[in-house]
């Protein structure tokens, strides 16, 4: 088959299998589970496919055209879309796989599977969109398939409240993106993505317009990726089910943002002052986002605060410059962050409850080996220790600050050190459980939710996921010692990566090993108290388990300003212009009844009055006469 | 055009189900909205005939004239009136508009029982009279069929309402009849000042007709005259009231067409006639639209009743409306006007659309319940879960979802927006956040969060019942899958004799 139809059906089947299974096969679960399975496979095989096949032509229909302008609708096949397609689609088939365990006894399973349809056509005809309406279009798409996901418990109040403010506060940065493709398009004139690239490429300094341009897109960005200061919306959208934590955090939804920065990297390298505000915003996210985790006990939440930090990585190298360097830790990323959410998840199912504290004192990690062995891949390659894949990834992240400020360079390593931290940290407090040391205690398990261990179908994906994670390691490392000439996903994207020295990548990894000792020593040697360093100053521990506070503040400004605002215009409504429009009415009514009260129907009156006002006519004519 | 005059025909169609059912007798309220079905049907059909042989090409091709199936008869020749039907573009759309709502508002009160023969008759003379202002050139008849359509809300909804039904009654008329007011010395001023000669439109349009400062003097009392019908702030406090009060299918009719009528005056009168007050007052008239986009959208936020919250979205939504064409009105057809122009007529109808489905999904379960306080429902997705997904439906085109027509529409005029007034274009974008704001509020209380257990046993929406609303939906994701199907039509009458901004 050509290149071109594997394209289509690389975009129709997730919509086919979306309409499917939610309109037609709503009810007969097991059908809409095995369609969109089916669809996801065909997305997942054709992704890879193109992606293995190289770059091509865009493949576009002409879809309408609006006056001089004409919209298509495409697959735009360059390097870095085959990239971050292949890996969308292998993630959320694996994904997929996984809810058939997960969601098994759930009464809304079908409505689950078409929601992962629309979320996975979404999310693919966004990252291979040729134009920037398309772009926009499935952005915002994107963001509803993770609206109705997240609220996919909708008797959950905490779950609509979560989606809720996803959709709300992704928004709020949406409004940039919007405004800021509308000045690009007039800017450049055409709404094609590889032609507006290839007019920023290569200049460095655009201007103001360029500036404000890559400003407003950066906004839109803060806002799917959760950067500071929309990240709060992140942390509470774990209330979905765990498989859409999964999807949401590593391929689909926050990917989207930092995919954007890379999608138009040209721009944003053309624009100076933009591209060293994101670099400081993405860095103090890093840190801001890695400091919350410390703390947190609940393992969704751990891993949320930790995808908010590791998105901070990746714009870091983005906005430093290094294409390659932000996309091979969106791509390693995606993988291991895949799998740890997979692994919670299998945790959850099991123990009935998200408190690391909880699962490790039931004793699970002893009898859930597959799930274990993917919490210790996915653990050590989110802390950058080597030789997985996140190290590497991190690794060309440091590097590529080489011309960034010493602040910044600080600041990633005071992100990375904190990563390995908690990241140890909940590696050892859940397969390392102390029944002795009660210092916390531990939250109830919830029976309902406890269903027992899991099944191949949750099983396959972890190891799989594993399996990837590994592969991506070894690719690596091969190129790192020389067995291989490049690596393969900087060959993918047509990028150099960056060769590392030993003594080049000495801090960070002795960064990452301090990290893990330190949580070794509080949290896994044999009779450790297992409370943390941050736990024994209860002002820190405080601050930090109120994320900063920063939701706080949100609530009593903002949410209380828009409260505000509403209630005015309420009153200004209710009393203002309804009030005035009925005191108008009352005052006509009023009037009527004055004037009414003197026509009482007596003679004498009304002929005393015509008499004056004869006699004031007289004198008036008298006068003019 | 000699052959079967189908403008007129569209025109009868209200007229027939009008003149049947007065000698239908009332028991039989059947067979009376059976007629009205019947009819209504038949408008549906015969609107997408205009549709289908309305030659968008006038444009490239010189032959053809911008107003076609044109019928003119002169009826009072001594002042100059002319009955004069045709269309262009955009009533080509908003006519089709008119006709759904009408044949989907009818299916709406099939299970209406209270004084059927009345209610349909007084229906009959509303959509009689908003097809007469879609099609007529002439200003007389224009006007004429304008009030035709505004009066029957009276009664209908002091009858046949609820919740402070009379109060609510009196108070539309009473905006309405102010907004006449306005209305009609500007509309005789335009006829003395021309010459007393005629009252037909193209010919009035023709540039030069009146004095840029005449222009100027009149053009408010035309746009703030027929702005009131389109809920401009702030003179909208009519329509959130008018629609709690109104029976299900005359808050469709009202929100989805007789709105329209407003910013359609606007447009074919106020802007055609009078470009350069146009162009000279678009600023400001701008600025107040922009308010009544966040304004109404911060309103709605606040509101506990259902019909209120749609209420106030839709001044939002007509404010969008009101931008594109002040948009247009700034620059004629140059620069972003035409996105303008091309938004606004679009979003008319894909609000009409939204509108009506969101009306006739409240009114489903309000049939049931007798309650539309939000506080008192939770859950309604699990409860009626297809009811409550043609509400959802509606909202998320409300918030400009796309595909979805309303994302086009917006889309549209906020492109035309922040190409003339930046600003404010970005205002209104940002708006969109608030938007959000209070349809997510309505969606979190009502539909999703815990059930209500009160409401359990409510019936849902039946096949039967759910056909009105599929047609609605499904004209909602036709044009937000396929914008260039109505977008050609309306485009096709977008450049108009424009001597303001060229």
């Amino acid at each position: 088959m050509s290149y071109e139809t594997w394209a289509l059906a690389l975009l129709f089947a997730p919509l086919l299998g979306f309409f499917l299974a939610l309109v037609v096969f709503r009810d007969r679960h097991n059908v809409a589970a095995a369609i969109v399975i089916a669809a996801g496979s065909v997305s997942a095989a054709a992704s890879i496919l193109l992606c293995v096949g190289g770059p091509q032509p865009t493949v576009s229909a002409r879809w309408f055209h609006i006056g001089d302008i004409t919209i298509a609708f495409g697959v735009l096949l360059d390097s870095r879309t085959l990239l971050m397609g292949a890996v969308v689609g292998v993630i959320t088939l694996c994904i997929q796989i996984y809810s058939l365990g997960y969601m098994a006894h759930d009464p809304g399973k079908g409505r689950f599977f078409g929601f992962l349809a629309l979320f996975e056509w979404a999310m693919l005809s966004f990252v291979y969109a040729p134009n920037l309406l398309q772009t926009f279009i499935f952005w915002e798409l994107v963001g509803l398939a993770s609206f109705l996901l997240i609220g996919f418990w909708y008797q959950k109040p905490s779950a609509v409240a979560a989606a809720k403010k996803a959709f709300i506060m992704t928004r709020i940065g949406d409004i940039g993106l919007f405004v800021g493709l509308i000045l690009l398009f007039r800017a450049t004139d055409t709404l094609d993505i590889e032609s507006i690239l290839t007019l920023y490429a290569g200049s460095s300094a655009g201007g103001a317009p360029t500036e404000i341009i890559a400003a407003l897109l950066f906004m839109g960005i803060v806002g799917k990726s959760a950067q500071f200061p929309l990240h709060t919306w992140l942390p509470d959208a774990m209330e979905g089910p765990t498989p859409v934590s999964a999807l949401l955090h590593s391929a689909t939804m926050v990917a989207a943002g930092v995919f954007l920065f890379a999608r138009f990297h040209e721009l944003f390298m053309a624009a100076e002052t933009t591209r060293m505000a994101a670099l400081a915003i993405a860095t103090f996210t890093a840190i801001l986002a890695s400091t919350m985790a410390v703390v947190a006990r609940d393992m969704k939440r751990i891993l949320a605060f930790s995808s908010i930090s590791q998105l901070g990585f990746m714009l870091m190298g983005l906005a430093a410059g290094s294409l390659f360097a932000g996309y091979f830790h969106l791509t390693t990323h995606a993988f291991f962050k895949a799998l740890l959410f997979l692994v919670a998840g299998a945790f959850i199912h099991r123990c009935g409850s998200n408190d690391i504290v909880a699962i490790g004192r039931q004793g699970a990690a002893r009898t859930m080996k597959v799930t274990t062995f993917g919490l210790i891949v996915g653990g050590v390659a989110l802390a950058g220790i080597p030789p997985l894949s996140g190290f590497f990834s991190k690794e060309q992240i440091i590097a590529s600050l080489g011309q960034a400020s010493p602040i910044i360079v600080a600041g990633a390593y005071a992100a990375a050190f904190l990563t390995a931290y908690y990241t140890f940290r909940m590696i050892f407090l859940v397969t390392r459980p102390d029944p002795e040391s009660a210092a916390q205690p531990a939250g109830p398990a919830d029976p309902d939710h406890a269903h027992g261990e899991p099944t191949w179908a949750m099983n396959g994906p972890i190891l799989l996921l594993s399996l990837i994670t590994l592969l991506i390691s070894a690719l690596s490392a091969g190129a790192l010692v020389g067995a291989m000439s490049e690596d393969p996903i900087a060959s993918i994207l047509g990028q150099a990566s960056h060769h590392a020295s030993i003594a080049e990548m000495a801090p960070a990894i002795a960064i990452a090993i301090l990290g893990a000792v330190l949580a070794f020593f509080e949290f896994g040697k044999k009779g450790a108290a297992q409370t943390g360093i941050v736990a024994r100053m209860p002002g820190l521990e405080r601050l930090l388990a109120n994320r900063w506070y920063i939701d706080a503040i949100y609530r009593h400004t903002l949410v209380a300003l828009a409260t505000g605002i509403a209630r005015v215009s309420h009153g200004v409504e209710t009393r203002g212009f309804d009030g005035g429009a009925d005191k108008v009415a009352d005052a006509t009514v009023a009037s009527g009844r004055q004037v009414a009260r003197r026509h009482s129907g007596r003679l004498q009156l009304y002929i005393g009055g015509a008499a004056i006002l004869f006699a004031l006519a007289v004198v008036f004519l008298g006068f003019r006469g | 055009m000699d052959e079967f005059p189908i403008l007129s025909a569209i025109l009868l169609c209200p007229v027939a189900a009008f003149v049947v059912t007065l000698v239908i007798p009332g028991r039989q309220s059947g067979l009376i909205k059976g007629v009205h079905g019947i009819f209504a049907l038949l408008s549906v059909v015969l609107s997408m005939v205009v549709w289908a042989r309305y030659d968008t090409g006038w444009r490239e091709n010189g032959d053809v004239d911008r107003f076609q199936m044109m019928e003119d008869v002169p009826w009072v020749p001594d002042l100059g009136i002319h009955y004069i039907l045709a269309v262009d573009g955009i009533s080509v759309v908003l006519t089709l508009l008119n006709a759904i709502v009408f044949l989907t508002g009818v299916l709406s009160m099939w299970t209406l029982t209270l004084r059927v023969k009345e209610y349909f008759l007084f229906m009959a003379a509303l959509v009689f009279g908003v097809f007469g202002v879609f099609l007529s050139l002439d200003i007389f008849m224009f006007f004429f069929f304008y009030e035709v359509a505004v009066l029957p809300m009276y009664p209908l909804i002091a009858v046949w309402g609820s919740t402070r039904k009379e109060y609510s009654a009196m108070k539309l008329t009473l905006f309405l009849l102010a907004g006449s007011a306005l209305l009609f010395p500007g509309l005789i001023s335009l006829y003395f000042e021309s010459g007393g000669q005629t009252w037909n439109m193209l010919i009035l349009a023709q540039e030069g007709t009146f004095t840029p400062k005449f222009q100027v003097f009149v053009y408010p009392f035309l746009y703030l005259g027929f702005g009131v019908l389109a809920g401009m702030f702030p003179f909208h406090g009519w329509s959130p009231t008018g629609h709690v009060a109104a029976p299900t299918a005359v808050s469709m009719l009202h929100a989805g067409v007789l709105m329209k009528l407003g910013a359609f005056g606007i447009l074919r009168i106020a802007i055609d006639l009078l470009p350069s007050g146009a162009a000279y007052w678009a600023e400001t008239f701008a600025i107040l639209a922009t308010i009544g986009i966040v304004y109404g959208a911060f309103v709605a936020m606040r509101q506990t009743d259902f019909k209120y919250v749609i209420g106030f979205s839709s001044v939002s939504h007509m404010g969008i409306v009101l931008l594109g064409l002040n948009v247009f009105a700034a620059v004629g057809a140059g620069d972003g006007g035409s996105d303008g122009l091309n938004g606004a007529v679009f979003q008319m109808f894909a609000h009409g659309i939204m509108t009506a489905l969101f009306f006739s999904s409240v009114g489903f379960i309000y049939d049931q319940t007798h309650d539309r306080d939000i506080r008192h429902f939770g859950g309604l997705i699990g409860q009626v879960p297809v009811a409550a997904s043609f509400f959802l439906v509606a909202g998320l085109c409300g918030m400009g979802v796309p595909g979805f027509a309303s994302f086009w529409a917006e889309l549209l005029v906020f492109v035309g927006a922040v190409k003339v007034f930046t600003p404010l274009g970005v205002i209104a974008i940002a708006g969109l956040v608030f938007t959000a704001a209070y349809m997510m509020r309505v969606f979190g209380k009502a539909m999703f969060g815990p059930k209500n257990p009160q409401w359990d046993g409510l019936d849902d929406v039946g096949p039967w019942s759910a056909l009105p609303r599929v047609v609605l939906v499904g004209v909602l994701v036709l044009f937000g899958f396929l914008p260039s199907v109505i977008v050609d039509v309306i485009r096709s009458a977008g450049v108009v004799s424009h001597s303001g901004g060229m």
